[in-house]
This record gives C-alpha cells, structure tokens and sequence, in this order.
C-alpha cells in the first residue's frame, strides 16, 4: 500500500495517464455487478442499517419499533449484570476453539503428507467433518455428551472414572461446546492446510535435505514459515465463525447451564426471537457490539500478525 | 438506573376498544369457499398426523364451502414468534394454536376475536368442558380461547426399581419428601462406587416449579396470578419457590439425583434406559414412554412440596384462537373448525392418538375412549388427578404477558442452584430481578401498570 501510494505520488505523465484510462468508468461494469450489488444491498447492507436504526429505538409487545430512545439500549445492555459473563464467555469460546483447530489441523495435515500405504483413505476420512452440518454434528454430540446414556461417561466409566456432567455442570459445558466447535471446524482447516502444503515446492525441501536439515528442522525452518499465509487466512477465518458461533450453542445447551454458555450472539438471539422476547432494540445494540468487535479483531490479526506473515 | 424510556408503547387501537361482534358483519364467502390457515406447533410425528387427519375430515365433511390448510409453523416458541412477526407484516393466519403461556400476549395483542363471542352468539354448550380447562383459558368468566391439545404433569416411575429396593410398585411417592425416602433407597452403585440407578431426575424445566407451585396452593405471580388485574411481580423467590429448588439441588448434590440440564428428552432418555427410577414428564410422552420402556411403568400424581390435599396441577398445552384481523365469513369458518375438533368423537380420536386430555366429559364417556382408558389404564391417572384438583386462582395458574420469558429466567435460577453457582435463595432472587424490567416494559407498553 504505502509502496503504491508513494508510486503515485511521484508518478510520471504517463504513469498518470494510464491511471486515468484504468479508471474510467465502463458502464456495463455495473450491469455485471448488478447481481451481487443487489444481494449485498438486500442481504448486507440494509439489515446493517435497518439494526442500527433499531438499536436506537424501543418496541412494542410485538416487536414494531417505536421511539427514539438514544443510547438506552446500549446503557441497558451495559449495565446488565451478565454482560461481564457474556463476553468473557464469548472471548473464552473464540480461545478454545481457534487455538486447539489451528495446532491440531497443523499436527494432522502434517502426518497426512506422509507417504504410507493407504494414506488416501485417512486423507478423506480427515476431511469430513467439513462435510457435516452444524446441527447434524451437534444432535450427534448431544448424544455423546447424555449425562445419563451418553458414550463420553460410559467410556470414562469403563477406566473407572466418575461420570461428569459434559453439558450440565457449568465449568465444563463451554469447553464441550467447543470441543464440538473444534471438530467442526478441524475438517475445513485440514483442508486447507493440505493444500498449502501441497503448494510448497519441492525444490526448496531438496535444497534443505543437502544442507543436511532433518524432519523436525524442515519442518520448523521450511515448512512453517511457507505455511504462514495459509494458517493467517485460517485464524481469520476461524476466529470470525467462533466469534459467530449459534448452531452448537443452542442444539447443545441453549446458552445454559445458569448461562456458562451464553455469548454474545446467543444473547442476541434470546432477546430478539426466543421466548417471545422481540426485544430487537437490545439485540440490535448487541449485534452492533458484536459487529465492532469482529471488526477489530480482525483489524489488529492484520495489524499485528500479518507481518510475520511470509508471503512468497 | 431508570430506562423508563425503553418502551412505552401503544398498540394501536388494539387494547382499547374492543373489536366489532364480527357475526353483526353481513359480508359474504366467495363462491367457491372459505380458505383457512390454521398454524399449528407439530413437527412431523404422531400429533401432526392426528392433526392433518382431523383436519381431511373436517374437508370433506365441508366440500365446497371451507377449506382448511393445517401448517407447521415450527415447536411451540416458533409459532409464537412466528405469529409476534405475522403481526408486524400483516400476514396473520385464520386460526393459530398457542401454547399456554402465551395466553397473555394474545389477549393484549388486538389480534384475536374471544371465544366467548362465538359462543355467545350460537348458544354453544361449554358446561361440559372440564371446568379446570376452562379456568385457565377464561378471564373473568370470558373464555378468550378454545381448550384443545392439553396436559398436565404426571410422576412416572420404575416399578422394577421400585420391588428390588423393596417398595411397593404400587404407591408411588406423593411428596417431595417422600420422593427423597425413595430416592435413597433406589440409588444403586456399582463395586468402584460409580452410581448405576439413580432414584430421581428431572429436566430442569421451568413448567414443574410452576406446577409445584400450584400444588402447593400458592400463587406464582401476583394479582391473584394476573387474573385480578396484570401481574406486576413473580413470586420466584418464595418460600414454596426456594424450597422446591433447595429440595432439587440436595437431592442432586446428595447424589441421589441425576442432573440431565434443561432438554426435556435428555431426562426422558434416561428415565427410559432405566438410569434414574422416579421421573417427573406430561401426560404427552407417556404414549411414548410405554413403548419404549423394558420395565414395569408407573405412573402417579404429580408430588405435592409438602403433605396437603389443597392445592393441584395446572392445565399445560395449547389451546385454539381466532384472529379478528379477517372477513367475518373466516371467523366464522374458523369457529366452525373449531367446534368440529371438539366434538366428542374427534376429541376422543385426538386423545387415543396423541395422548393429550380428552377435554370434555362427553369424549371422555365416548366408546372409543373408554375402551382404550380400559386398555392403558396409566391414562386414567392424570384424568384422576385432574377431577381431583381443586379449581382456584392457583391451580388456574399464572398470567404474564412475559410468561415465556419468566420460565427461562426460573430456569436459570434452578440451574444457578443445582448446580452450585449460587444458593437457592440468591437464586432465585437473581432470576426475580432479571425478569423484573421485562414485565415492567411490558406493561408499560400495553399501558396497564
């Protein structure tokens, strides 16, 4: 950016020249874009706008939004005494379930590149978590976690361990749903790692191996930093969907027990639409909390972390 | 911190006058006949089935002149919210089914055309409804919706369990306390001390501190449970209240209960595979319990909090509403339908398949009905209990316009207890003052506080 922007700045005449033409204007460029303009406008930005409009407003029993109330929904939402809760729940969840997805698919792709007999089979069976809905996966898990009938304490039970209440006792249950959240997402992760790896030219591992490296320091000093751009985009990625996470929550544990589970985009679904709520005003100022900080963490991950990104 | 201002609110012309006696209307059907929506709360199963076989045969009977297209409008709290969004776009259906709680909004809604006025006009006989049913559904003496999928909650048990701990299958526990006895007595560990039958568990679901509450005689919200005048204040917190769930975390902490949270089936998975001997469910899953059971199954009284015999369970379910917002013609079919689905051998076809109440005592004495009570005799338990059950502001139960919110806010609170987070009474006073800015909006939105 800054190389472009001082490019232009000491620009030649023809340099300029060629800017202005790439500028012009094609009329049918908008015909072309006209589809995903109008998805954007329909499905982006005006819900956008619509809940910023909302959040400054109160409702009636049924949802329909009536006066200006200025920044009441945000004081409310403030001085609630969950929202401590509710956001360390949500910072908490976007820890247990993007760090663990991250060095896992790493581990995984890694041994998925060695070359043994039958390595096709692992290859796909690796891959298919990505294959699964969210909500296939969580009735699945709901199923594992039964306090009662559940496979997770049966097999505690078989090494004589006491059962443990995976969904119902409070200091476990964000962690359950986070281990469901993390084999959800380790498919799509493994995946793409897989495919950076397959990206990183074998001329540079020959080059390594004359220069007498072994496994472990091709792997630190080749293979990983080769891999940065694509573990970036998967931190992003994965930090945005945890940060977004509802199908899970709700399947597994409906934000409870006594709320161990309730982040912020459950809470804004719980009061707009569960319970006949319709509180929108108050869910919109959350959504709107919610919008700020995906934006800034994705802001410092590129701040930040992205100049340690090697870029080929 | 005053948000006096979040919502203040009219309903339009909704609250207060109220609609135009939609018979005095003279317009009249379409020639080719009335199109109805009903929205229903049935996912795919035995009771949508019940439901689209009642409804060809209501067709049929009625060629030519109404036609009625049952939908699926998601589970209980998706119809509920489906509706709240029909209002807002205007696209209501003719008829909807809302479960109890939502009997409030309803009302203050604007949306809906009482029963009463129906009933009124065509002389229809209610008398032999089961006053219970009728109680919840009415205020002051004005029926506002048709009683129709009910239920109330019922103790099942193990008997096997019960004869190996060496007590009588036959006298399940009628008290809290004596829930406890047994309990103790059918907990069963394995050699390495891990619990292999536990003596009770329960879903942690809001609808049995209601029920407890009304065993006990005591009101859940105040008002006179929102039938004087709109509540303004839930009794959570209460002794009966704090007792309950002091009772429910002992039990559970003592480990003689299993905790299986908030989804209903998780506890009815339990219950079923035999890991837990006293249970507490609707009438609505003992179709299902039966066929899934490899025991003896028991069924009794839903338990008392302490040893009285004033006091009684709440009618449960859904019941019927008209939508004022139509052509009288359409209000007119709809409480045609309505009354097709109450007549003594479709109600007895719709408990014999569904399982929920037989509402009037004509469908109750129906053949079909009694042949079927003389094969599943367990179903004549939760009419037993239900003729029993004194009918007072208590047992009508409560109404709150944030009825479905107050359930959750006392199903945190349980689960803040039982799981150790908080003492039972702070609670359930938490759970009192989480609800507490939410019933006070409402009611400044409909203007009635």
């Amino acid at each position: 950016m800054e190389a472009a922007s001082s490019e232009r700045r000491a620009g030649t005449r023809t340099a300029g020249r060629r800017l202005a033409a790439g500028r012009r204007v094609e009329p049918a460029a908008f015909l072309f874009l006209a589809p995903s303009l109008v998805l954007f406008v329909v499905f982006i930005f005006w819900p956008l706008l619509r809940t910023v409009y909302l959040s400054f407003h109160g409702s009636d029993i049924v949802g329909r939004p009536t006066i200006f109330v200025g920044l009441d929904q945000y004081q409310l939402m403030l001085s609630s005494p969950t929202v401590r809760d509710v956001l360390a729940n949500t910072f908490l969840f976007s820890l247990m379930t993007v760090v663990p997805s991250l060095v896992l698919a790493v581990v995984i792709a890694l041994l998925l590149q060695q070359r043994i007999a039958g390595i096709g089979v692992f290859r796909t069976l690796m891959a298919t978590p990505f294959a699964f809905s969210v909500a296939t996966a969580s009735v699945v898990f709901a199923i594992f976690f039964n306090p009662g009938v559940g496979v997770f304490n049966s097999f505690l039970q078989l090494f004589g361990q006491h059962p443990v209440g995976w969904l119902t006792d409070p200091s476990r249950a964000l962690a359950s749903v986070a281990v469901t959240t993390v084999w959800l997402q380790l498919g799509y992760c493994v995946l793409v790692l897989s495919a950076g790896l397959g990206a990183i030219p074998e001329e540079l591992y020959e080059a390594a191996r004359l220069d007498g490296a072994r496994a472990l320091a091709m792997t630190r000093h080749v293979t990983l930093p080769l891999l940065t751009p694509t573990l970036f985009f998967l931190l992003v990625v994965t930090t945005i969907t945890s940060l977004q996470s509802f199908g899970q929550i709700h399947i597994l544990t409906r934000g409870g027990p006594a709320g161990a589970t309730t982040t912020l985009v459950y809470s804004v679904y719980v009061n707009a639409f569960a319970f006949g709520n319709s509180n929108f005003g108050l869910a919109s100022a959350q959504a709107m909390v919610l919008f700020v900080v995906v934006l800034a963490v994705t802001t410092v991950q590129f701040g930040v972390l992205e100049r340690r990104v090697f870029y080929r | 911190m005053l948000l006096v201002t979040v919502v203040i609110a009219a309903c339009g012309s909704s609250t207060s006058s109220p609609p135009p006696n939609p018979l005095d209307d003279k317009a009249s059907p379409p020639a080719g006949g009335v199109e109805l929506q009903f929205w229903h709360g049935f996912s795919a199963g035995a009771n949508q089935d019940a439901t689209n076989y009642l409804v060809s045969q209501f067709n049929s009977q009625h060629t030519g002149s109404i036609r009625v297209t049952a939908t699926y409008a998601g589970n209980y709290d998706d119809t509920f919210a489906k509706y709240k969004a029909s209002i807002q776009s205007n696209q209501l259906p003719d008829l909807v089914q809302i479960y109890d709680i939502g009997t409030r909004f309803m009302i203050d809604s604007g949306t809906i055309q009482p029963m009463q006025v129906f009933i009124d006009h065509d002389k229809y006989n209610v008398s032999d409804l089961e006053p219970n049913l009728l109680g919840y559904f009415s205020i002051s003496g004005k029926l506002y919706s048709m009683p129709w999928n009910n239920s109330t909650p019922l103790l099942y048990y193990n008997k096997d369990a019960f004869q190996k701990a060496g007590l009588d299958p036959n006298k399940p526990p009628r008290t809290l306390a004596e829930i406890r006895d047994y309990a103790q007595k059918l907990t069963v560990k394995d050699s390495s001390g891990n619990v292999t039958q536990y003596g009770f568990g329960a879903a942690i679901y809001g609808w049995f501190l209601e029920q407890l509450t009304a065993q006990a005689d005591q009101q859940y919200c105040n008002n006179g449970n929102g039938r004087d005048k709109s509540a303004s204040k839930v009794n959570l917190n209460q002794p009966t209240d704090v007792n309950v769930v002091d009772w429910w975390t002992k039990m559970v902490g003592d480990g003689i209960a299993l905790n299986t949270g908030r989804n209903t089936t998780d506890a009815q998975n339990a219950f079923k595979a035999g890991k837990m001997a006293i249970t507490l469910e609707s009438t609505g899953v003992m179709r299902g319990f039966q066929s899934a059971v490899k025991f003896q199954l028991g069924a009794g009284f839903f338990p008392k909090p302490t040893d009285t015999t004033s006091g009684g369970p709440i009618i449960g379910g859904a019941s019927l509403w008209i939508v004022n917002k139509k052509p009288s013609y359409v209000q007119k079919a709809a409480w045609e339908f309505v009354k097709f689905l109450e007549q003594p051998q479709n109600m007895a076809y719709w408990h014999t398949h569904t399982g929920y109440f037989p509402v009037s005592k004509a469908a109750q004495s129906d053949p079909s009905d009694v042949a079927w009570r003389q094969q599943y005799p367990l179903f004549n338990v939760a009419i037993d209990q239900l003729h029993q059950t004194k009918l007072d502001k208590a047992s009508q139960g409560c109404l709150l316009g944030v009825m479905p919110a107050t359930r959750q806010a006392a199903e945190v609170g349980m689960e803040a207890a039982i799981t150790k987070k908080s003492p039972p009474q702070k609670a359930m006073d938490d759970a009192v003052a989480s609800i507490q800015p939410q019933i006070d909006q409402y009611n400044q939105a409909v203007g009635k506080s």
